[in-house]
C-alpha cells in the first residue's frame, strides 16, 4: 500500500521524482538474463509466434492463473461454470481493466481474440472453441465443439495472454516485434531481438492474481531482459553486478553460486525434459532394435551425477514426473542397461568389432548427433557420445545453432539430436510427435496409422480430465514402445538473484517465474 | 611436368639455402627449433600424449594441473596435456593444408593476373583486393554458413579467407619481374610466353610466396582456433587449440588451465612461425620485395 | 593534379560498386536453408507458403531479385528484415553507433600508444627497449583475439570487478572491448611508425637539419612526425573494414551490439535482407577507406598520381 500512494506521488509530478532522486533513492530497475531454454524468441505475439519467453507473460495478463500445486486462480475471469455435459463455459470478467493502449477489456474483447487463432500454429489450444458468445459486458460464453478438460490449462499458458485487438489488428505482420500491447503489469517499451527487451511499468495495473501479495503497480519502474547466450557469461554478469536475476542458472554453477554471498538461488521444480529425438526414417535407426539399444545405452543417474551434480532428476520417459500421464506400464520406461543393449544390437546384426565399433556387412555404425551450440548441451552431448561409443556406437557430433539445426531437421539430414523441451502439460507429446509436423517439432520423423489414432482420441475426444489422462497414458506408451526418443534429465528450474540488489519472493507462485512474481520483487535499500 | 620440376628444384635450392641460413642465428635456431619440435610432436601424438585425448572420467573432471595431469583435467575429466598434443595435429594440418591450397591457387591466380594482364588481370585484382579488404575472420564465418561447420570446411574458410593475399603476391612478383632486364631479353630472344612464364617468372617469384605462406600458417593457425571458439571447427570430441577454449567464460571460473595452457601454445607457435619467418626473410633478403606487395 | 587522380579514383569506384553487390546478392543466395522456413507455420499448406515467397519476391528470376535491390538502395531502401520485420536501414542504423564508437575508439587507442611505441622503439638507441617494443610488436599481432578478450574478463572483471563482463551499457562496458581490439592495432601502428621514423630519419634534409643544429626532439615533433603520420593513416584506412568487421570476435565474447554480431545472426537467421545490407556497408566503409588511403598515399608521393592516372 505504501508503495502505490509512493508511485502515485512520483507519477504525479515529476519535481518530486527528481527530489527523490536527489535524495539518494536508487534507480528502480532490474536487469534479468533469460535462462537458456528461452533464447531466440523472435516476437512477443502470443497468438501466432510458436516460442515465447518469459518477458511475454509481463506484458499480457491470462484468464486464469496456474499454481505451482497445479490449481487454477481466476485473473481477468474472476469466475467460471462449466457446463454438465463439457459444452459450454461461462466466463465472467474482471471490472476496470484497461489495455495499454487506453481499449478497455471486456466480453467483446475475448470475443474477437479467440478466432484469431484460427490458422495458426497455436490453433490447437481453441480448436475445442466452436464460439464465443457475449453474454453482457462482462460476461462471455464459450460454445464448445468438444468437451475440453485441457481448457483452462490453455487459457492460462503464456500463449493465451490477451492482446489488445486494436494494436492487433494496426500492426499487422509486425505485432509483437515493433510493438504489443495488452493489460500486464509492464508495457513493451523496446525489443532487439536476440539482444535485450525492455519493459516500463504500467502504473495503471490493479487487476493482479491472488499470486501475488502485491495487488497494485510493480515495485520495479523498469525492467530489462537480456540474451546472453552463454550461459556462463550470464553467470559472471549476476556476481559482477551487470543482472539481478538470473533465470535458468546451471546447476554446475549451485556450488559455486552457494560461496557467493550476495546471491541467492530458489529452486523451482522443472517443466521440461532433456531428450534424445532418434531418426527412425534414417537406417540403422529403422530398426526398433537398434532405437531400442541406443535407449538402453543412455546412463541417465551418471548424467544426473556427474553433469548435473545430483540437482533435478533423471528422465525414463517424455513427461515430467509431475504429470498423471507420466505414470506408465512397467517395461516401458527407459533405463540404463548396456548388456541388454549389447544383446540386442547382436541381434539386430550388429557385431562388435575391432577398435570398439560394431560392424555389419562391412560398415561400422557409425551415426551423426546433432546438438545446438550452448554450455549445457555441448558438455551433455561429448556424455552422450561416450556412453554410445560403450555399446559400440560412434556418434559423430555436429554443433549447429538454433536456427541452422531447424534447417537440418526439417532437411531430414539429421539422426540423433540432443535437445530439450519446456511444456508441463501431456499435449506436449502432439508437439512432438504428431504425423503433420515431420521434421520439426517431430523430429523423430514419427508418422505411423496407429499413433495418429491414439494421438486424435487424446486430442479431441477425452470428455473428462480422468478420460484425458487415460487417453494420453495410452498415447504415450505407444510412443514409449516405438523408442522414438531417449529421455535423459529433468532439470529443476533454478532461479538466482543479487541479493543486495532485489529482493525476490520464495517460493515463486505459479508452475514458473511469471508477472506474479515480478510485481511482488522490489528493490534492496 | 615441366611446372613441377621446375618449382620443386627451386623450392629444393630454396630450402637448402635459405632454410639452413635461417637457422644460423639464435632466434632462428630457438623458433626453428620449436617448430621442429611442434611438427614431430604432432605426428608422434598418440606415442606422446599420456592418455587418450577422448577418455572420459566424469568423476575426476576440472582438477587442476598436478601429477599425472601435468595441465590438469577438463569438465570431463580429459586430460589436457593429452588435448594439447592431439590439438597441435589439427591446427597445424587445417592450417598447413588451407595455406596450400590458398598459396597454390592464389599463385596461379596471380601468375595468370600478372602475365595476363588485361581485362582479366582487373577483374581478378577487384575482387582480391575486395577480399583482402574484409576481416579474415569475416570470410570464414560467412563461408562456414555456407557449407555447414566441420574440419573440411574450416580448411576451406581459411584457405579462401587468405586467397587474396598470395594473388596479390605473386601477380606483384610477376610484374616486376616482367620489367627486369634478364626477362626482356628472353623475350627479345622470342621464347614463348608459357615458357618464360614457368622458366623464369615463376622460379624467381616464388620465395617470398613461400615465406609469406610460412607466416601465414600462423595466423591460420590463430583463424582456425577463432573458429574452434566459435563452435565451428572441429567437432568434438577431436581436440583443436580453438574448440578447448570454446567453453567460453565457464571455464575461467571451473578450470582456468583449460583455457590458458591451450591459448599460450597457440601464442607461442604463433610467435615462433612468425620469427623462423621474419629470419627466413632476412636470409633470403626479400624484405623489400614483400613490402612492395 | 590531386583532384584529378581523387575525380578518377571516385570514378572508378563505380565498377567495383557494381561488382561488390553482384558478390554479396549471390552470396546470400548460396545460403543453405530458407528465411520462409524460419516463418512459416510447421505442417502449413504449400499455398500458404507460395503466398509468403510471393510476398518476399523470392519467386521472381534472380536478375528481376537483383535490379529490385538495387534500384530500392538507391532510394535508401535496404528493404525489411524478414525474421526481425523492420526496415534493414532501421537495424543498420541501430547498430552502426556501436561499431563506429568501439571501431573509433580502439582506432584512437591503437594509433596513440602505437606511434608512442613505434617512435620510442625508433628513436632510442636501449637495447632492452628495442627488445621490449620488438617483443611487443610480436605479441600484439599474434595473440588471439579471443583469447586476450578472455584473459581480460579474468583479470578486470573477475578478479578485481573494475569493468563488467559483458553488454553495452555505460562507458565502462567499453573498456575491455576497446582493449582488446586495440592491443592488435597498436602493434600494426608501431610497426609502421617505427618503419616510416627510421627510413625518414635517413632522408637527406633530416641531416640537413640535424646539421642546422636542431635538437633531436624539434626535428622529431616538427618534421619526422608529420612525415611518418601519413603511413599510419594510410595502413588504418586501409583496414577500415578490419575495424568495423573484425571486432565480431570481440563482440560476440562481450555480447556487445555491432555490424559484425548484427551480420553473424542474420546469417544464422537467414534474414538475407539484413546479410546484404550488412555486407554491402562494410564493403561501402572498405571501398571508402581505400579510397581515403590511396588520395592520402598520392597527397604524400606525387609517383603515384603519375603512375595511375
Amino acid at each position: 500500500m505504501r508503495y502505490s500512494t509512493k508511485n502515485r506521488l512520483l507519477s504525479g509530478s515529476a519535481i518530486v521524482t527528481a527530489a527523490f532522486l536527489a535524495t539518494g533513492a536508487i534507480a528502480q530497475e532490474a536487469i534479468i538474463a533469460f535462462s537458456s531454454g528461452e533464447l531466440g524468441a523472435t516476437s512477443y505475439d502470443p497468438i501466432r509466434s510458436s516460442n515465447l519467453n518469459t518477458a511475454t507473460s509481463m506484458i499480457y495478463d491470462r484468464l486464469v492463473e496456474q499454481d505451482a500445486d497445479q490449481s487454477f486462480h481466476p485473473h481477468l475471469a474472476t469466475s467460471w461454470e462449466e457446463s454438465a455435459d463439457g459444452m459450454e463455459w461461462v466466463f465472467k470478467l474482471k471490472e476496470g481493466v484497461a489495455f495499454h493502449d487506453g481499449t478497455p477489456f471486456n466480453a467483446q474483447t475475448v470475443a474477437d481474440w479467440i478466432p484469431d487463432f484460427i490458422d495458426t500454429e497455436n490453433a490447437y489450444l481453441t480448436a475445442a472453441i466452436a464460439s464465443v458468445e457475449v453474454v453482457d459486458d462482462l460476461t462471455v460464453k464459450f460454445v464448445m465443439a468438444r468437451p475440453e478438460p485441457n481448457l483452462l490449462y490453455n487459457l492460462g499458458s503464456a500463449f493465451m495472454g490477451i492482446p489488445s485487438q486494436v494494436a492487433y489488428d494496426e500492426l499487422g505482420e509486425n505485432y509483437g516485434v515493433t510493438g504489443a500491447v495488452g493489460t500486464g503489469p509492464f508495457k513493451f517499451e523496446s525489443f532487439d531481438i536476440g539482444l535485450e527487451t525492455v519493459l516500463v511499468r504500467n502504473d495503471d495495473y490493479a487487476w493482479a492474481s491472488d499470486l501475488s501479495a502485491n495487488q497494485g503497480a510493480a515495485h520495479l519502474e523498469r525492467v530489462t531482459f537480456r540474451e546472453i547466450p552463454d550461459q556462463s557469461t550470464a553467470f559472471l554478469e549476476l556476481k559482477t553486478g551487470g543482472v539481478d536475476i538470473l533465470l535458468g542458472v546451471p546447476t554446475d554453477f549451485l556450488e559455486i553460486l552457494a560461496a557467493e554471498p550476495d546471491v541467492s538461488v530458489i529452486q523451482m521444480p522443472g517443466t521440461g525434459i532433456i531428450y534424445m529425438p532418434i531418426n527412425v526414417t534414417s537406417a540403422p535407426f529403422d530398426d526398433p532394435l537398434v532405437r531400442q539399444a541406443t535407449g538402453l545405452a543412455i546412463d541417465q543417474d551418471a548424467i544426473l551425477n556427474s553433469v548435473y551434480n545430483g540437482v533435478g532428476a533423471a528422465a525414463h520417459n517424455f513427461l515430467i514426473s509431475s504429470l498423471p500421464e507420466a505414470t506408465v506400464a512397467d517395461g516401458l520406461n527407459v533405463s540404463h542397461d548396456p548388456t541388454r543393449a549389447g544383446e540386442l544390437l547382436d541381434q539386430a546384426g550388429w557385431m562388435m568389432g575391432e577398435g570398439g565399433a560394431r560392424m555389419k556387412d562391412g560398415k561400422p555404425l557409425e551415426v551423426k548427433l546433432f546438438t545446438e551450440n550452448s554450455t549445457e548441451f555441448n558438455r551433455l552431448t561429448q556424455v552422450v557420445q561416450a556412453q554410445l561409443a560403450e555399446v559400440g556406437m560412434v556418434a559423430d557430433i555436429t554443433v549447429f545453432d538454433s536456427s541452422t539445426i531447424r534447417d537440418e531437421y526439417k532437411a531430414d539430414r539429421h539422426q540423433l539430436a540432443v535437445r530439450g523441451y519446456d511444456w508441463n502439460n501431456s499435449d506436449i507429446l502432439d508437439w512432438f510427435f504428431s504425423g503433420e509436423r515431420l521434421g520439426y517439432p517431430n523430429v523423430s520423423m514419427w508418422n505411423d496409422p496407429e499413433g495418429e489414432r491414439l494421438n486424435k482420441i487424446a486430442m479431441t475426444e477425452s470428455a473428462t480430465s480422468a478420460q484425458r489422462i487415460a487417453n494420453f497414458t495410452a498415447y504415450h506408451e505407444y510412443i514409449l514402445s516405438q523408442y522414438l526418443f531417449v529421455p535423459i534429465y529433468q532439470p529443476t528450474t533454478n532461479i538466482a538473484y543479487n541479493a543486495t540488489r532485489v529482493s525476490v519472493p520464495d517460493p515463486v507462485r505459479g508452475t514458473r517465474f511469471r508477472s506474479q512474481t515480478l510485481i511482488d520483487i522490489t528493490m534492496v535499500e | 611436368m615441366t611446372t613441377r620440376t621446375m618449382a620443386a628444384r627451386s623450392f629444393d635450392a630454396f630450402a637448402r639455402m635459405s632454410v639452413g641460413r635461417a637457422f644460423g642465428s639464435t632466434v632462428g635456431k630457438i623458433a626453428g627449433g620449436f617448430i621442429v619440435l611442434l611438427v614431430l610432436t604432432a605426428i608422434f601424438a598418440p606415442w606422446i600424449a599420456p592418455f587418450d585425448y577422448a577418455a572420459q572420467n566424469l568423476a575426476n573432471g576440472n582438477t587442476p594441473p598436478a601429477w599425472p595431469h601435468l595441465l590438469g583435467t577438463d569438465e570431463f575429466g580429459r586430460d589436457v596435456l593429452s588435448r594439447v598434443i592431439y590439438g597441435a595435429r589439427t591446427s597445424l594440418s587445417v592450417s598447413g593444408t588451407a595455406i596450400a591450397i590458398s598459396m597454390t591457387v592464389g599463385m596461379t591466380l596471380g601468375a595468370a593476373a600478372g602475365n595476363f594482364g588485361g581485362f582479366f588481370e582487373r577483374a581478378v585484382m577487384t575482387v582480391v583486393d575486395l577480399t583482402w579488404s574484409f576481416p579474415d575472420i569475416l570470410i570464414a564465418l560467412i563461408f562456414v554458413a555456407i557449407i555447414g561447420p566441420g574440419l573440411t570446411s574450416t580448411t576451406f574458410a581459411i584457405a579462401i579467407a587468405y586467397l587474396a593475399q598470395f594473388t596479390r603476391l605473386t601477380r606483384a612478383q610477376i610484374v616486376r619481374l616482367k620489367r627486369e632486364t634478364f626477362i626482356e631479353a628472353t623475350i627479345n630472344l622470342g621464347a614463348k610466353p608459357a615458357h618464360i612464364l614457368l622458366r623464369h617468372l615463376m622460379p624467381n617469384a616464388i620465395a617470398p610466396v613461400i615465406v609469406v605462406g610460412m607466416l601465414a600458417i600462423g595466423d591460420g593457425i590463430v583463424l582456425e582456433a577463432t573458429l574452434g571458439f566459435f563452435g565451428l571447427g572441429a567437432q568434438p570430441p577431436t581436440p583443436s587449440w580453438g574448440a578447448m577454449m570454446s567453453s567460453g567464460t565457464a571455464q575461467l571460473f571451473l578450470s582456468p588451465w583449460v583455457i590458458i595452457f591451450p591459448g599460450i601454445v597457440v601464442a607461442v607457435t604463433v610467435i615462433a612461425v612468425n620469427l623462423f619467418g621474419d629470419e627466413l626473410i632476412r636470409a633470403l633478403d626479400i624484405r623489400d620485395r614483400l613490402r612492395g606487395a | 593534379m590531386l583532384a584529378r587522380y581523387t575525380f578518377q579514383r571516385i570514378l572508378m569506384t563505380i565498377p567495383v560498386s557494381i561488382a561488390i553487390s553482384i558478390v554479396i546478392f549471390m552470396i546470400v543466395r548460396l545460403l543453405p536453408g530458407d528465411p520462409i522456413d524460419n516463418l512459416i507455420r510447421v505442417g502449413s499448406s504449400p499455398a500458404a507458403r507460395a503466398e509468403l515467397v510471393a510476398k518476399y519476391g523470392l519467386d521472381r528470376s534472380l536478375i528481376a531479385q537483383y535490379f529490385t535491390w538495387v534500384s530500392q538502395m538507391f532510394r535508401g531502401d535496404f528493404g525489411d528484415a524478414i525474421v526481425l520485420r523492420r526496415p534493414v536501414a532501421d537495424l543498420i542504423a541501430q547498430n552502426l553507433p556501436y561499431s563506429l564508437t568501439l571501431g573509433g575508439l580502439a582506432f584512437l587507442f591503437s594509433s596513440v600508444f602505437g606511434m608512442i611505441l613505434g617512435t620510442v622503439s625508433a628513436m632510442t638507441r636501449n637495447p632492452f627497449v628495442e627488445r621490449f617494443v620488438r617483443g611487443f610488436i610480436l605479441l600484439g599481432s599474434t595473440v588471439p583475439g579471443f583469447w586476450l578478450a578472455l584473459l581480460l574478463i579474468l583479470l578486470f572483471s573477475v578478479q578485481l570487478g573494475w569493468f563488467p563482463v559483458s553488454g553495452a551499457r555505460g562507458w565502462d562496458s567499453l573498456v575491455l572491448p576497446v582493449m582488446t581490439i586495440g592491443f592488435g592495432g597498436i602493434a600494426l601502428v608501431a610497426r609502421v611508425t617505427r618503419v616510416a621514423l627510421m627510413d625518414a630519419g635517413r632522408e637527406d634534409f633530416v641531416t640537413l637539419l640535424h646539421a642546422k643544429g636542431l635538437s633531436r626532439g624539434t626535428i622529431l615533433r616538427r618534421h619526422l612526425l608529420p612525415h611518418a603520420m601519413l603511413p599510419v593513416v594510410t595502413i588504418l584506412a586501409l583496414r577500415i573494414g578490419w575495424i568495423l568487421g573484425g571486432a565480431v570476435t570481440v563482440e560476440f565474447v562481450f555480447g556487445r551490439p555491432g555490424l559484425g554480431s548484427l551480420l553473424i545472426r542474420a546469417l544464422g537467421q537467414r534474414d538475407y535482407p539484413v546479410v546484404q545490407g550488412c555486407l554491402l556497408m562494410l564493403a561501402l566503409a572498405v571501398m571508402l577507406g581505400t579510397l581515403i588511403g590511396d588520395v592520402a598515399q598520392a597527397a604524400m608521393d606525387p609517383r603515384i598520381r603519375e603512375a595511375k592516372s
